[in-house]
């Protein structure tokens, strides 16, 4: 298994039953997105005034993203830590990631109530220093560009190799330019992430009263960004094995086995620091009450510890669907997290309470799906997966290799 | 001719008076209607009436203006006021009976012999207790005097009127003559206070033809008000109470407010505070006959810690406030849950812990063949 | 060394950790009371609950009548985008109390820290300077041109007082805005900054405006003056960093019975702003971060380009 396994563009038919389904989902929540549009977000939503932000924000924006964050878990250990051998589920990583980033500010669009002000963001002066949510808006549409300039490697790869002349003779030209000035682009992709992933968990440091002490904690900044890292491991391992089934893409058992080493210490960790901060705050009084945020945090507690402990049995690490199992568990174990501090701890007051409408599912479910269909049509389209038995063909020069295989 | 019957001869005196039957029949049961009772009790008045058992009533008056009796008179059709003389034998009454000077108090001292533990006496006026009394002395007979004798032999007393219950005007600061209502002198006997400036006329007729029929005094609260008219404040049967909780009221005399008929409250009405039933039965017949009728905050005139002694435009408290029924609590109830959405989302959620599973399971039964192949 | 590397990545998470907690370190100074700020006292004892405030209100503002959401005919059943003010009832058994509920205009407000564009801002200190405006009244003003709608200021509020127009397509965050808009000029004293349409109107002078001081001091004196009368307590002092609508609540009635939240003194905006900010050190560790990376990410890239040269190819 050397680095010099090269990406290739997946191709077949783009509009396969699978795509058609996945559009045709996606065409139910449009609809429902422009009636929002028309008649306001409360026709469409169980949104109130005591819960202000549904299952969009938790869970298109702060979810999505956290499951995108594979791109920045990846990029840590390939291009921080040198360790070359995570260079084929870089792009696959990236593209989930920008995909990913692409769906949570585009909900964010349809979640804003006057979103034609949105354009403000860009006003540095209006700019209130002490909002997370800035901070979040802005570090998220700055690495949604960022990270499609990271894919863009591929899009040249697949330029240099295509029949067009025009296309060829650009992606040539343009590659080697982006491959001098990605370094400082990935320096970007892990400042970036590290920013918005902590300022997602910082987001709720403001709710104290109305958040459960079981979540409420300075540490939220610092369990969001351990979490997201974890998510992102879990995420790029989940995806790679889907992709080894459907498209028989490069899946490395061992090296997905030491990458998620890394990712259960840092499941430890997490576990490790919330509790030590229940116990160090006086709060692990509340562990004694019997409701149904006691069942959450057992829950989410497994989810976390479970794979931790999985992670680190060779038997799991031999198996490639215990393998997935467990890292299927992190990713679900980081959402439930945020889910949990963003919807099921909070409590918008009393005498309000909440579950999302039907649209609100409709419009998560669809951009999911949207979501998936994208990465199929730009993995058909362009060099983005490394597929097993690839015939190593030469093609363009050899810089634009070397900047193809990163 | 052969000889009328009591009855008889009472309806052809009303007939004489250009009252008819029913006309006599409506009034009795008017005037049963204001003590509670039921519609039948009401032409049981009116045979008592009718076979001449009318219950005599003395009347003394004392520190009063007369209002109290004017109102009893003032009735909007001239039927009723005969009507209501007919229904009871007014034995002594110094504004309208016919004798005077000495024949008068001849009549009082036969009227009390006759009917000697029988007869209803009825006060109108507040009674003066300084200098022992001095300052009312009718015939010779302080007040104080007069009233405790006519007492004795009363079956029952009734205080008609603000002055009589409680000393109404007379006794407004600094009360100088000390006027005190009839229940300071008399003390050993019920009293049936019926406050008003004036009282309500239907209040008395209720009371005296209930007293008359049954032999009963309607119920009283602890200031001896009969409950039939004083359970109640004004505030909770105005007909402006809308306005009051929509919150629309008058800030000024003249405004747009008052011209549209909004709540008084803000003027200083006292009708949260005040026990009547003035919106209900109505004065001289005529609905609007009183103050808030005609735009003008209620003085509280029953009540003795407020006529005559808060100032009119001053904000009174509400007694009974509405029931908080009415109010939003303070934790509205908010928020959707559709069973439809609760479902859906379950299921999403259940369907993606179950592939997810299965996958796994089945990713490791592949694992094992492919090892299995080497 | 791939042992050392991954210790790297554990020693930069613990580092972190370290960071976060030690941020809580005071960051960010606590919010005094603006010199001039002015608010209104509620007495929950002298209420009749007669609502003329909550009729005057929406007249002085503009706002139609409720209908349906549990309102009974026109009478609102809670704050809405429709209502800015309401009176409720709170009744345990026999005992029952009016409550008045509008924007507390903190001391430290949360929706003014979370507001990303400074919307929603004390009066004079918002991020766009906008006519008429004048600093040190403390007042919490809504500016729609800035809003984006993004509802964190509903998240935030501790007393979720911020209404959204749900129905509408072009939203709008509404709450009290305590009439500065009523405000004259040529008057004196407070009422040249606004004019509560609420305190003009209510007859028993339950609810009344002034300076937070002179009010403040005013609750403390009734307390004083017949103590069996009130709780003991004022509302608003010191509760999540102080309000300038300040409550006195009737003898046995405690303030959660109104609905007013027990908060600590620490406001929640000083607590989200010092953990948030502390990581930052005045945007030194972005710019530090991203000058070690960019510096590692070239060497790497260096060193790996010279390996596949030296393999050739």
């Amino acid at each position: 298994m050397s680095g010099h396994d090269h990406p290739k563009a997946i191709g077949g038919a783009i509009m396969d039953p699978l795509m058609k389904l996945l559009l045709a989902i996606f065409g139910i929540s449009l609809v429902v997105m422009l009636y929002r549009f028309f008649a306001g977000i409360g026709p469409v939503s169980n949104m109130t005034d005591g819960y202000a932000w549904g299952i969009w924000e938790p869970i298109n924006v702060v979810v999505f993203t956290g499951i995108g964050a594979g791109a920045y878990s990846v990029g840590l250990l390939c291009y921080l830590l040198n360790n070359g051998r995570y260079h084929p589920f870089v792009r696959p990583a990236v593209l989930l990631g920008a995909i990913a980033y692409s769906l949570g500010g585009s909900s964010i669009l349809i979640a804003l109530g006057r979103y034609w002000n949105a354009y403000l963001l860009g006003a540095v002066p209006f700019w209130n220093l002490n909002s997370v949510l800035l901070e979040v808006a802005v570090c998220v549409i700055s690495y949604v560009c960022v990270l499609w300039v990271e894919v863009l490697p591929a899009v040249m790869d697949g330029a240099a190799r295509s029949g067009s002349p025009g296309f060829a003779a650009w992606g040539k030209k343009w590659g080697p330019r982006l491959a001098s000035a990605m370094p400082y682009i990935i320096a970007l992709a892990i400042v970036l992430p590290t920013m918005h992933q902590s300022s997602l968990g910082g987001l709720m440091l403001i709710a104290g009263p109305k958040l459960h002490p079981l979540w409420h904690t300075g540490l939220l900044p610092f369990l969001a960004l351990v979490s997201c890292l974890s998510m992102g491991y879990g995420a790029v391992v989940v995806l790679t094995t889907v992709l080894k089934y459907a498209w028989k893409a490069k899946h490395d058992q061992e090296l997905f086995a030491d990458m998620s080493k890394v990712n259960g210490g840092l499941l430890f960790l997490f576990a490790a620091a919330r509790v030590g901060e229940l116990a160090v705050h006086g709060k692990l009084k509340y562990l004694a009450v019997p409701d149904f945020h006691l069942f959450f945090f057992v829950l989410e507690m497994a989810l976390f510890l479970v794979p931790a402990f999985m992670f680190f049995s060779s038997k799991v690490q031999r198996d490639r669907g215990r393998l997935f199992g467990a890292a299927l568990m992190t990713v679900a174990a980081g959402a439930l997290w945020r889910v949990d501090t963003y919807l099921t701890a909070f409590n918008g007051g009393p005498g309000w309470n909440y579950w999302p409408s039907l649209g609100e599912v409709a419009v998560t479910v669809g951009m999911a799906a949207l979501g998936m269909a994208v990465f199929v049509l730009v993995s058909r389209l362009f060099p983005v997966v490394v597929v097993e038995d690839v015939h190593q063909t030469s093609v363009g020069a050899g810089r634009v290799r070397a900047a193809a295989s990163r | 001719m052969s000889e009328m019957s009591p009855r008889e001869t009472f309806m052809a005196e009303l007939e004489t008076k250009g009252v008819s039957r029913r006309g006599f029949l409506k009034v009795c049961t008017l005037a049963a209607g204001a003590v509670g009772l039921p519609a039948w009790a009401g032409e049981k008045m009116a045979e008592q009436a009718a076979s001449g058992a009318k219950p005599p009533v003395i009347w003394l008056h004392f520190q009063e203006c007369t209002g109290c009796s004017e109102s009893l008179l003032r009735t909007s059709a001239p039927d009723v006021a005969e009507l209501i003389l007919g229904l009871i034998s007014l034995d002594y009454h110094e504004t309208l009976m016919v004798p005077s000077g000495h024949q008068a108090e001849k009549s009082l001292e036969e009227s009390m012999e006759k009917n000697a533990g029988k007869y209803v006496l009825v006060i109108e006026g507040a009674i003066p207790t300084k200098e022992d009394g001095i300052y009312c002395i009718v015939g010779g007979h302080t007040a104080i005097e007069t009233t405790k004798r006519v007492a004795a032999k009363a079956a029952a007393i009734i205080s008609i009127g603000s002055c009589a219950s409680w000393g109404g005007i007379p006794s407004a600061d600094p009360n100088p003559t000390g006027a005190v209502g009839v229940n300071k002198i008399i003390t050993d006997k019920p009293i049936v206070n019926i406050p008003g400036c004036p009282a309500n006329p239907y209040n008395l007729l209720g009371t005296v033809l209930q007293f008359a029929t049954f032999g009963t005094l309607p119920a009283l609260d602890d200031l001896g008000r009969p409950k039939f008219a004083y359970a109640r404040t004004i505030h909770e049967d105005c007909p402006r109470r809308a306005h009051f909780d929509a919150g629309r009221f008058v800030q000024k005399f003249g405004d747009e407010a008052h011209r549209a008929g909004h709540c008084l409250y803000k003027l200083g009405c006292k009708g949260p505070a005040t026990h009547a039933n003035c919106s209900l039965n109505h004065f001289v017949e005529m609905p609007g006959a009183w103050p808030i009728g005609i735009g003008h905050p209620c003085f509280g005139c029953t009540e003795q810690k407020i006529g005559f002694r808060m100032p009119l435009h001053d904000t009174v408290d509400v007694e009974r406030p509405t029931a908080p029924g009415t109010y939003p609590p303070v934790h509205a109830d908010h928020g959707v849950v559709t069973p439809a959405a609760v479902g859906v989302s379950g299921l999403i959620v259940g369907a993606m812990v179950g592939a997810g599973y299965v996958a796994s399971k089945k990713m490791s039964a592949d694992s094992e063949k492919s090892k299995g192949k080497g | 060394m791939q042992i050392s590397r991954r210790s790297l990545l554990k020693g930069a998470a613990a580092a972190g950790a370290a960071v976060a907690l030690t941020g809580k370190a005071e960051a960010r100074e606590k919010m005094e009371p603006r010199p001039d700020a002015v608010g209104m006292l509620y007495d929950s004892t002298k209420c009749v609950g007669c609502r003329a405030c909550v009729t005057k209100c929406k007249e002085a503002n503009g706002l139609p009548y409720d209908r349906g959401n549990g309102a009974i005919y026109d009478a609102p059943a809670d704050l809405s985008s429709t209502t800015k003010n309401i009176i409720k009832v709170a009744s345990s058994g026999e005992k029952s109390a009016f409550m008045k509920q509008q924007c507390m205009h903190c001391v430290d407000p949360s929706c003014v820290s979370v507001c990303m564009m400074g919307a929603l801002h004390k009066e004079g200190e918002g991020t766009r300077k906008i006519d008429g405006e004048k600093k040190g009244t403390g007042i919490v003003l809504y500016d729609k041109n800035t809003c984006v709608g993004c509802r964190y200021c509903q998240i935030a509020c501790a007393y979720v007082v911020p209404k959204f127009e749900w129905n509408a397509a072009f939203p709008l965050i509404v709450k009290c805005e305590l009439c500065r808009h009523r405000g004259d000029p040529k008057q004196e004293g407070p009422l040249a900054v606004a004019n509560p349409a609420c305190c003009e109107v209510c007859p028993r002078e339950a609810v009344i405006y002034g300076k937070r001081e002179d009010l403040l001091a005013e609750a403390k004196r009734r307390i004083a003056a017949d103590p069996q009368r009130y709780n003991g307590q004022v509302y608003g002092e010191r509760e999540g960093g102080g309000t300038q609508v300040l409550y006195l609540a009737g003898a046995g009635i405690k303030f959660e019975e109104l609905g007013l939240p027990k908060l600590p003194e620490e406001s929640s905006a000083h607590f989200s702003e010092s953990v948030s900010h502390a990581p930052y050190l005045h945007g030194i560790t972005p710019i530090a971060l991203f000058a070690t990376a960019a510096f590692v990410i070239r060497r790497n890239k260096k060193k790996e380009a010279a390996e596949h040269h030296g393999e050739g190819t």
